[in-house]
């Protein structure tokens, strides 16, 4: 480990940047650009989560870029008290949709926490938790896929069925066994277990990459298959780079940048013979389309970055703009959708997922009041910050209309939350990803044709 | 406060004083959390407050205004802090008051149009609560996304539709406050108005939070015109525009609204968040609003077309869709904020002109600009003669923020001695008491900061707003003779 010492010397060291700024004296300087473009109107103000639930200014988006602003004018320190407020952002990136001159709050804050990350490593149990989770799980897939297989051996074995019995969960805190009795049942990994490359069926209309994910690919194996079904069913060759990465957002939202960018890196060498990389959980999109941001200030790696985030898309987008092949059959549901916030505020993306979904015969869309309402789930917020994560999941629920079966999204962190929440509640919605239901009304189709064919 | 709790213990007696009123997670004092405190939405002017108190009934705030009295503390109620003075901002050392948990919609009458809410409730909440049964709350200060009813009675807020409808404190039935020596009163029971006596709603609303607190406001809703129509007209020539204005008013029509925006603005709306698509080249934008009952529109907006090619217009287009509409405002009402894509920081103005003068006044701002060399775009409330010129700078840059400040203030001086005013509905706070001086006398000064002393008389609640300093010294002058 270095010294602080020796971490100002690593920041002299890099090309053409200034060393410090303020009270940030640490490697990876936070963008002063990003803070000067926000005049404090606080139009942010009821666009942010964290503000409407505590009314507190520092807890809301223009009062976090103060502080980071008096960071750097040298008012107040790098420490605990500057610490809490910026950590306890959920990232959802709800003030940039509000935000009248396009203020980056999300991009600015991360940086902020690579600062504290560095003047302050993690310590004690939260540090133990940080450094086995993301450290020694997200980059590595054979240990996702490991972790995934003692989950299914816990949950086939009956140890599942007996700690629920026994009582035993109850050693856990209640947000951790609210979510142990939702876990999705574990299926196999699609990476390394599908080829890398699955054709497209019949006429074929190009070829795509697909970042499978780590939390989607081991919670929702179901949800990456669906999602290869659809596009080869929609004449695209899928390929499934092996030496692709987990995309390093928890990471760079957590402060740790540099594993970020070590993982960044890897991406980008896997998918650099693609020109189309889709993605379907909305939070690895975002990470994806902003590795030039990551690496802001890298004159070696931003070109590279650059070019890169330009070729992520997300899956519904993409699926719309290229004129996906309506299905022909009904699916008779009422079905409401959550806007995840990585798809909604960091990427844009709102109408097309509902688009996707309205065209489906026999689908009714019932929208979601306040549906781009961060639910709660923000990456491992809902680890870390079991209260307001709780308090959030709550209000999410009650928007849900009555009488809908499914809720749709595209993020599997919402899918984990929301389902948390449903069975919390006593509630009996399905929480199904986008891509699934269109794959449900693909494959009615397809198994209609083959009875026709068969009577 | 959520997450982990802090394990440092207050030092301050006053910290732990206060909360022993309001409990334990209600009070900030860590100079972190406090930063955040040190302005409001006008940004030339800071102070380090001694605690933030957040509060939940009128029973709370007067036992804190009387723990303040007694610790001679000085103290500010605060808002969502999105006012453009610095009424919430603190000198140092005052206690902030937040009102922000007091945020309930206590009541809604529609058969008396009326609604209750308390001081923290969002202005937009307002009609967003009510409209699916067709009513709305008039006043639309450009901040209502996020700002309070309570801020917006204390500053009397203005908006873009005030000029047919009136200000905030043409909207408010009855109000509840906490006088400056703990008592709790209510003005204007039961929501009925014009109650014999004096206007003590008139007189506490826009008092900018320096004769009261208050706890609970009852408003006056309205039902949604029948019938709306927006126009957008473009104009080659500032002067044309300007004229336009006045003839619209002097032809007998009142717009619901008539909002005015130069190129320099366009500039900046069009680089923010909800771009339209505005002509980069021209020099102004009217945009025009008329509402009432169906009949009748269509003839005003004609008359209104017509008085737009008299004067020039290089274009004139109806809003096609409500979703138009929406876009068309929504550029208009960001339109300071906007400001921050085309530059760090920015001073807005709020002089007031009779409309007739409008081609002068706007000449003449802009060789203040050119004088101070500072980019000054325009935007405002064209039909009520309510002038926001937006000084922009880079407080970055040495000197510059000061150059700012002294343009802003020549600006204002154009306005009063055009026979107008200095603030139409951003308040006077602390920005622009020196500039009371442009339109009163030592005199009238001193008459209105008596009438402060009969209610704040240790000036403690929100002290050095409103008035000039020297103001004061005639007070503390009278006290020593005394």
């Amino acid at each position: 480990m270095m010294s602080v010492d020796e971490k100002k010397m690593s920041a002299q060291t890099e090309q053409g940047m200034p060393a410090t700024l303020g009270n940030f004296k640490w490697n990876d300087l936070p963008d002063e650009n990003k803070w000067a473009d926000c005049v404090h109107c606080g139009m942010c103000l009821e666009a942010c989560p964290t503000y409407q639930e505590t009314g507190e200014e520092h807890q809301s988006p223009r009062g976090r870029v103060y502080l980071i602003k008096a960071v750097a004018e040298g008012k107040i320190d790098v420490n605990e008290a500057f610490s809490k407020p910026i950590f306890d952002g959920l990232d959802c990136r709800a003030c940039e949709t509000a935000c009248p001159a396009s203020v980056q709050v999300g991009g600015l804050i991360e940086e902020a926490r690579g600062q504290i990350r560095q003047a302050m490593p993690l310590k004690g149990i939260s540090g133990a938790v940080s450094k086995t989770v993301l450290k020694g799980f997200f980059p590595h897939p054979s240990r996702m896929h490991k972790l995934g297989g003692l989950m299914k051996l816990y949950q086939k074995s009956g140890i599942q069925k007996l700690a629920r019995k026994t009582g035993l969960l109850n050693i856990l805190p209640t947000h951790l066994k609210d979510m142990e009795a939702i876990l999705p049942e574990v299926g196999k990994p699609v990476l390394g277990r599908y080829p890398e490359v699955v054709p497209a069926e019949g006429e074929r209309k190009g070829r795509v990459a697909l970042l499978t994910g780590c939390v989607m690919d081991v919670m929702f194996s179901d949800v990456n298959e669906a999602t290869i079904r659809v596009l080869t069913h929609n004449g695209y060759d899928v390929h499934l780079p092996k030496n692709q990465r987990c995309c390093g957002a928890l990471h760079i939202h957590a402060g740790d940048r540099e594993t970020g960018k070590a993982l960044a890196k890897q991406n980008i060498e896997a998918f650099k013979e693609f020109d189309k990389v889709l993605v379907n959980a909305a939070g690895c999109g975002a990470a994806l389309q902003e590795y030039d941001e990551l690496f802001r200030n890298d004159p070696e790696m931003l070109p590279l970055a650059k070019a890169f985030s330009e070729k992520v898309e997300d899956i519904s987008k993409f699926l719309y703009e290229n004129g996906f092949k309506r299905p022909k059959v009904e699916v008779k549901t009422r079905i409401t959708y959550h806007d995840a916030c990585h798809l909604a505020h960091a990427q844009g993306v709102r109408f097309e997922p509902r688009q996707l979904l309205k065209e489906i015969p026999g689908v009714e869309l019932v929208e979601l009041p306040d549906a781009d309402r961060c639910c709660g789930s923000a990456g491992i917020y809902n680890l870390t910050h079991p209260d307001m994560a709780g308090r959030l999941l709550e209000r999410k629920i009650d928007d849900i209309p009555e009488n809908v079966e499914m809720i749709t999204m595209g993020n599997p962190g919402c899918m984990l939350q929301i389902a948390m929440g449903v069975k919390k509640y006593g509630r009996s919605e399905k929480v199904v990803h986008t891509v699934q239901l269109l794959d449900w009304a693909y494959e009615k189709e397809k198994k209609e044709a083959e009875n026709l064919v068969n009577t | 406060m959520f997450g982990k709790k802090s394990r440092k213990q207050p030092k301050d007696p006053l910290v732990r004083k206060l909360m022993d009123i309001v409990g334990e997670n209600e009070v900030l004092y860590l100079k972190e959390d406090l930063v955040a405190y040190e302005c409001d939405g006008f940004t030339m002017s800071k102070g380090m407050p001694r605690a933030v108190a957040f509060v939940h009934n009128a029973e709370e705030v007067s036992q804190i205004v009387k723990l303040l009295n007694r610790e001679k503390v000085p103290y500010i109620a605060r808002g969502a802090g999105t006012g453009l003075s610095g009424g919430a901002t603190p000198l140092g050392g005052e206690v902030i008051i937040s009102m922000v948990r007091m945020k309930r919609l206590l009541h809604v009458d529609l058969e008396n149009r009326k609604a209750v809410v308390e001081p923290g409730f969002v202005n937009l909440k307002l009609t967003q609560s009510i409209s699916d049964r067709g009513y709305y709350y008039a006043p639309d200060p450009s901040s209502q996304y996020a700002c309070t009813i309570g801020g917006n009675v204390a500053e009397n807020a203005g908006g873009a539709h005030c000029l047919k409808y009136g200000v905030t404190t043409n909207h408010i039935l009855g109000l509840e406050v906490v006088l400056p020596n703990g008592e709790i009163v209510e003005i204007g029971e039961e929501g009925i108005p014009d109650r014999p006596g004096y206007d003590l709603i008139g007189l506490l609303t826009g008092s900018e939070g320096t004769l009261g607190i208050i706890t609970k406001i009852t408003c006056k809703v309205l039902k949604n015109p029948q019938g709306k129509k927006t126009v957008l007209a473009y104009f080659d020539e500032i002067n044309d525009a300007s004229q336009a204005v006045s003839d619209i008013i002097s032809a007998g029509i009142i717009p619901a609204a008539l909002e005015m925006m130069d190129q320099t603005a366009i500039h900046g709306v069009e680089s923010g968040a909800h771009p339209v698509g505005h002509p980069r080249d021209i020099a102004a934008f009217l945009l025009i609003e008329v509402d009432g009952i169906e009949a009748g529109i269509d003839d005003q907006m004609n008359e209104i077309v017509e008085v737009c090619k008299k004067n020039h217009v290089r274009e004139v287009k109806v809003a096609q869709s409500e979703a138009e509409r929406e876009l068309w405002w929504a550029n208009r009402k960001t339109g300071f904020s906007a400001m921050g894509a085309i530059s760090p920081d920015y001073l807005v103005q709020d002089g007031v002109i009779p409309r007739t003068r409008l081609p002068e006044v706007l000449t003449k701002i802009g060789e203040i600009s050119k004088k101070y060399n500072l980019r000054i775009a325009n935007i405002f409330h064209a039909g009520d003669g309510n002038l926001h010129p937006l000084v922009l700078y880079d407080a970055r840059v040495p000197g510059e923020a000061e150059r700012a400040a002294k343009a802003g203030s020549e600006c204002l001086k154009v306005c009063a001695d055009a026979g107008g005013s200095i603030t139409g509905e951003h308040g006077v706070g602390i920005e622009k008491k020196e500039e009371m001086r442009f339109i009163f006398t030592d005199e009238e000064i001193e008459a209105q900061t008596n009438i402060r002393a009969v209610f704040n008389p240790e000036d403690l609640l929100n002290p050095g707003k409103l008035f000039p300093e020297p103001g004061r010294c005639v007070e503390v002058k009278r006290a020593k003779a005394q």
